[in-house]
């Protein structure tokens, strides 16, 4: 007994100071990118201001004087919005429907849906771009972009969904139904109520992966429907020479959903657990 | 038998979705890759239309294992997801298990670490290879260049000046190397995704049985083999999820390779479709479908096999 008391006497110390440690390596490279946007190009790069050095918003103005940030801004918060709802509104009801109503093949129709994920999009953005500009017209729109960004999404969501539903006791549907609930009041009133941390994680994180997503957006827009991962790619060609004003850009396409994502932390981790707790 | 219908249908809308989505473009795809397809040929301008009378067979097929940069592409693609899915599996459960226990400002802890999660993987490449990984003017340059700086000057020491001046000057590393941009790639996608590990093993071993671990204490286990014995098995299926959710997402790992390994040779499937993408459609067609087939053997493998567990 002494050697445990002993060690969680050390412990209490020790690990406490090590998790912090662990946390601010893991927190730095995003600290240094905030500080960073706050240098001018040429103090950037020198180590004799590291840490001491005039903080400057010049890489900020120039970023909104040179392109409309707003715009890209907005288009990300439109696109991934949409396409978050769009996800819940297909998803809530397929997996609704696999979780209270499976069948034999609810677990290859699942298996099948997460297949589609591992695809690579290189592998058909040639017919994508093809299709959209030559027969459907809708290149580098809104809708495409919330079209594709809710695909890519949705199995994820579905399976987050899926795994939210199966916990809950199917007998509180089924008496549900024997008081005369429709199938839409069933899932209106009785499941989205239940399942709602579940569907608010799963809202979130589907949020964050479209918002996050630089493949397609970039792709598949010029700049009618151009988000913030096309600002990212348009800014990080000239490689080394412009800290101050990529770490700027950076930080103002990544901050929005960091800060979303600190203040939901809570939700999210309720919710990603992907069936995992028993 | 109504009843049982409708609730069945709810699942058509996503069902036919992601079947158009998958089909469609697929299918295209496929078609591409057996015909001869270019984007620009003066010399063959009948090829630059994709049309059945430019039926090539396997013949992109052939061309692309025959590219010598197939085979390093294939092998790199699984290394990358491999390297990262083990680092990040490690990193994740040694970290969940050491902000387990309860300390002041654990909150805050939770909260920094889970912030490289929401980082757009652009950036993250873009903040990795600039400023921190950079030879000369990123903080590794830096670095380095102290390190240097500081050891230079103590040789200057009376006594203990010789002794370092037996230490060599250190050279910082070029993250722009074909095989050291793999490394690069593997850090900041490690760095990004060891919070999702650690987010979803936290939340199950909270859910562990505390009353087994307080008999295993009571027996005297040391916490090692508590945490082999306990811990471990309990996290099975945690495991078998990040695992899985990793792999589906790394296998088409596009934008960090692009922004790191631009032209320098390091390469995996996604990234070699992309640059046959830049005029020779048919084989990057071919190469899709190669990479189609790579992600089913990895889903036979590991979706089926974690996916049962799952299911019950």
């Amino acid at each position: 007994m002494a050697a445990i008391t002993n060690q969680s006497r050390f412990g209490k110390i020790a690990w406490p100071v090590l998790a912090w440690l662990v946390a601010l390596i893991f927190f730095f490279p995003i600290f240094w990118m905030v500080l960073t946007s706050f240098k001018t190009d040429a103090d950037a790069v020198k180590p004799e201001f590291l840490f001491s050095f005039t903080p400057t918003l010049e890489n900020y103005t120039n970023m909104t004087d040179n392109y409309d940030y707003w715009k890209f801004a907005l288009n990300s918060v439109i696109t991934a919005t949409f396409a978050t709802l769009f996800a819940l509104v297909v998803g809530v009801p397929c997996a609704y429907a696999m979780a209270f109503n499976p069948s034999r093949h609810t677990k290859d129709v699942l298996m099948w849906m997460l297949s589609t994920k591992m695809l690579p999009a290189a592998a058909v953005l040639y017919p994508m771009t093809f299709l959209t500009k030559n027969f459907l017209g809708i290149y580098d729109t809104h809708f495409l972009i919330i079209l594709v960004l809710c695909l890519i999404n949705l199995p994820i969501a579905i399976w987050m969904l899926f795994t939210y539903f199966k916990e809950i006791p199917k007998e509180i549907l089924e008496a549900a139904k024997m008081d005369g609930v429709t199938t839409w009041g069933e899932i209106r009133d009785i499941l989205i109520p239940l399942a709602w941390g579940g569907i608010a994680s799963t809202a979130l994180l589907t949020f964050i992966f479209c918002w996050n997503e630089a493949y397609w957006t970039v792709r598949l827009t010029t700049t009618e429907a151009a988000t913030l991962s096309k600002l990212i790619e348009g800014n990080r060609a000239p490689e080394g020479l412009f800290f101050g004003r990529l770490s700027a850009v950076s930080t103002a396409a990544v901050m929005p959903i960091v800060v979303l994502g600190w203040f939901c932390q809570k939700q999210l981790v309720q919710g990603l657990t992907f069936g995992a707790v028993k | 038998m109504a009843d049982r219908t409708l609730p069945k249908l709810l699942q058509t809308p996503a069902v036919i979705l992601l079947l158009i989505w998958m089909i469609v473009p697929l299918s295209m795809t496929l078609y591409f890759s057996f015909i001869r397809y270019v984007l620009n040929n003066l010399r063959r301008p009948e090829w630059t239309t994709p049309s059945l009378s430019n039926w090539r067979g396997f013949g992109n097929y052939e061309f692309v294992m025959n590219n010598k940069d197939f085979v390093l592409a294939m092998t790199n693609s699984l290394f990358i997801v491999g390297s990262i899915l083990v680092l990040t599996v490690i990193l994740g459960l040694a970290i969940a298990v050491l902000i387990n226990r309860s300390f002041p400002g654990r909150g805050i802890v939770r909260v920094l670490l889970i912030s490289p999660f929401f980082v757009m993987p652009a950036v993250n490449a873009v903040l990795w290879i600039n400023m921190l990984l950079d030879p000369v003017l990123g903080l590794q340059g830096i670095a380095v260049g102290g390190i240097n700086d500081m050891i230079d000057g103590l040789r200057d020491f009376p006594v203990l000046g010789a002794f370092f001046s037996l230490w060599p000057e250190l050279e910082p590393i070029s993250f722009r190397a074909t095989q050291t941009s793999a490394y690069a790639v593997i850090m900041m996608v490690t760095w990004q995704w060891t919070p999702f590990a650690v987010l979803i093993f936290m939340t199950s071993l909270q859910s562990e049985d505390q009353q087994q671990k307080e008999a295993a204490i009571l027996d005297g286990a040391s916490n090692w083999s508590q945490f082999i014995n306990l811990t471990v098995p309990h996290l099975a299926r945690p495991i078998a999820i990040v695992v899985m959710i990793q792999s589906i997402f790394h296998l088409s790992l596009y934008a960090e390779i692009e922004i790191v390994s631009r032209g320098n040779g390091n390469k995996n499937l996604p990234y070699l479709i992309g640059e046959f993408a830049n005029n020779n459609i048919g084989a990057a067609s071919a190469t899709g479908i190669f990479a189609v087939i790579l992600a089913n053997i990895v889903a036979i493998f590991l979706l089926r096999m974690i996916g049962k567990s799952l299911m019950d």
